[in-house]
């Protein structure tokens, strides 16, 4: 069934004086739907995030936002939509609590939601520490449930898991899961291209302020799978590495029938790879 | 109802932010621990009574000291805190408005401001009888709304809180020591007249030396034109790059 588009871009442009950050962007988010945008530092991600949101006004093209234009928007946008950024910052002297309350005040949220999104982050028993003294991964969580108090329809995410140790990162991906299942249309953008394949339902490649692929990661992995390859593990733990051929196929079936493989992978290209393949560079470049 | 429920969250947070901050804290005890301590020492030097230029230069002090230091450095240095600590843009994407963001900043720093003002009127000790409560209440308000509007415009100047100090020294050097100086100078007592914090102090020289203080059109104009010039100046930066600069 045709999941609701939420937000559609369409030919994107931003110029920075001689700069063009942005060349011809354009892309759609669907609701329930997580929407990697990858690619290097200062590829955009970013402003693009800056422009959905109202935050930044792009050079040419439009931005359509839950039906809105982005160029019409005003704050009462920002009651449908939730911002995380690398940098979102805490109120270092307030409580987890109050750091909480005040926005649920803004937002119109009731304070029985405080207490819902506190058990979801698992920061309940944190709720009377200050914030300034939370731990990195803590903290994250805090800005977190601090962007889906208000249940958004969609969750804009910078560089979410930046700097954080893997146990919390893992901790965050299975939060973003559990949104997406509540019908969240997530917006997330990572040069983490393992974080991508494992969360998003699509990826666009950005390099160079255009979108150079675009699709699900398996679809793209097979895409650029042009050398095919497997791993196997035969019975005397010799691993070895074949390329398809016929003669190889023969062999492989050789070894089956005569049950000497102890496990066979096939070695598409990883997102990484990907990247690499369509840009001729490596994403941490 | 929306608007005065985000405009209260906006003011909640500063008010949380400003009391849990010793050094804006600080300042406001310093202020009236100086008039207290002024006070006594002036008293040890004149067998316990403070003659009205002793009383002048006590309220002087105080009030130039309580607009200047704890009106601009409280709102500019919570705002600037803002920007250093990065919530003021996740606050800008919560659906707060800027004109609620302006009034929910504004709102503490400006009450405490007009109530440390009484407060160094009470503690100097002036006779109230020699006091036109109702005219030092609206030129107090006048006085302390325009020091707000320029820590606004300190804050929207500043990147960080050392920033917002150092942008707040001009400000400081022009609207508190003027006045201060005006005691040993008569041009300065004269040029003083032209700056707000002028008017007040030269208000509260009036009330100490038992003379009726009159509100004369330049005093009225330095105190409206002072107000207008620091909105009209907030609002041009505000429209140029927001509250803060991408």
């Amino acid at each position: 069934m045709e999941q609701k588009i939420l937000l559609k871009l369409s030919h994107i442009s931003k110029r920075y004086k001689t700069e063009l950050a942005l060349k011809d962007i354009s892309i759609t988010l669907h609701k329930g739907e997580i929407l990697g945008f990858l690619g290097p530092s200062g590829a955009g991600k970013t402003t693009v995030i800056k422009i959905i949101t109202g935050q930044l006004h792009q050079t040419s093209g439009e931005a359509m936002i839950l039906g809105t234009n982005s160029a019409n928007i005003d704050a009462s946008i920002y009651e449908n939509i939730g911002v995380v950024s690398d940098n979102s910052g805490l109120y270092d002297k307030m409580t987890v609590w109050q750091n909480l309350a005040v926005f649920a005040k803004i937002l119109n949220v009731p304070s029985g939601r405080i207490k819902e999104v506190l058990k979801q982050t698992g920061l309940s028993e944190h709720s009377k520490k200050q914030a300034g003294k939370l731990s990195k991964g803590q903290a994250q969580r805090l800005v977190l449930a601090r962007a889906v108090l208000h249940k958004p329809r969609i969750l804009f995410l910078d560089e979410p898991t930046s700097g954080l140790d893997p146990s919390t990162a893992l901790e965050i991906h299975k939060m973003l899961l559990d949104l997406k299942e509540e019908g969240m249309a997530i917006f997330l953008t990572t040069h983490n291209m393992d974080e991508a394949t494992k969360l998003c339902d699509r990826v666009a490649l950005l390099y160079d302020g255009n979108i150079v692929e675009i699709g699900t990661p398996k679809e793209l992995c097979l895409k650029y799978n042009h050398n095919k390859k497997y791993k196997i593990l035969l019975e005397d733990n010799k691993e070895i590495l074949l390329e398809q051929t016929p003669e190889n196929a023969d062999k492989i079936s050789g070894w089956m029938k005569q049950n000497l493989i102890q496990c066979i992978h096939s070695c598409e290209p990883t997102l990484e790879n990907v990247f690499l393949q369509v840009t001729g560079k490596p994403i941490d470049a | 109802m929306e608007n005065i429920r985000k405009f209260a969250a906006v003011a909640q947070i500063k008010w949380l932010c400003i009391s849990k901050n010793t050094t804006l804290m600080s300042g406001i005890v310093i202020t009236i621990l100086m008039v207290f301590g002024y006070k006594i020492l002036y008293g040890l030097n004149s067998g316990g009574h403070l003659s009205p230029v002793m009383l002048s230069l006590l309220l002087n002090l105080g009030i130039s000291m309580n607009i200047c230091i704890d009106g601009f450095l409280m709102v500019g240095t919570e705002v600037a805190e803002e920007k250093e600590k990065h919530t003021l843009r996740v606050l800008m994407t919560s659906s707060v408005t800027g004109i609620q963001y302006f009034l929910g900043s504004i709102i503490y720093p400006f009450i405490i401001t007009i109530v440390l003002n009484f407060a160094i009127l009470f503690i100097s000790g002036i006779p109230m009888e020699q006091v036109s409560l109702p005219l030092f209440l609206v030129v107090n308000i006048i006085a302390s709304l325009t020091s707000c509007i320029i820590g606004m415009i300190v804050g929207i100047c500043a990147k960080n809180q050392m920033s917002a100090n150092l942008i707040s020294y001009p400000f400081i050097m022009v609207f508190m020591m003027l006045p201060l100086l005006g005691g040993i100078s008569e041009f300065l007592h004269k040029l003083s007249g032209f700056v707000f914090t002028g008017v007040i102090t030269d208000m509260a020289e009036c009330f100490a030396n038992g003379e009726e203080y009159i509100l004369k059109p330049l005093a009225f104009v330095v105190l409206a034109g002072e107000l207008v010039i620091s909105l009209l100046v907030f609002l041009l930066l505000y429209k140029r790059n927001g509250y803060e600069k991408d």
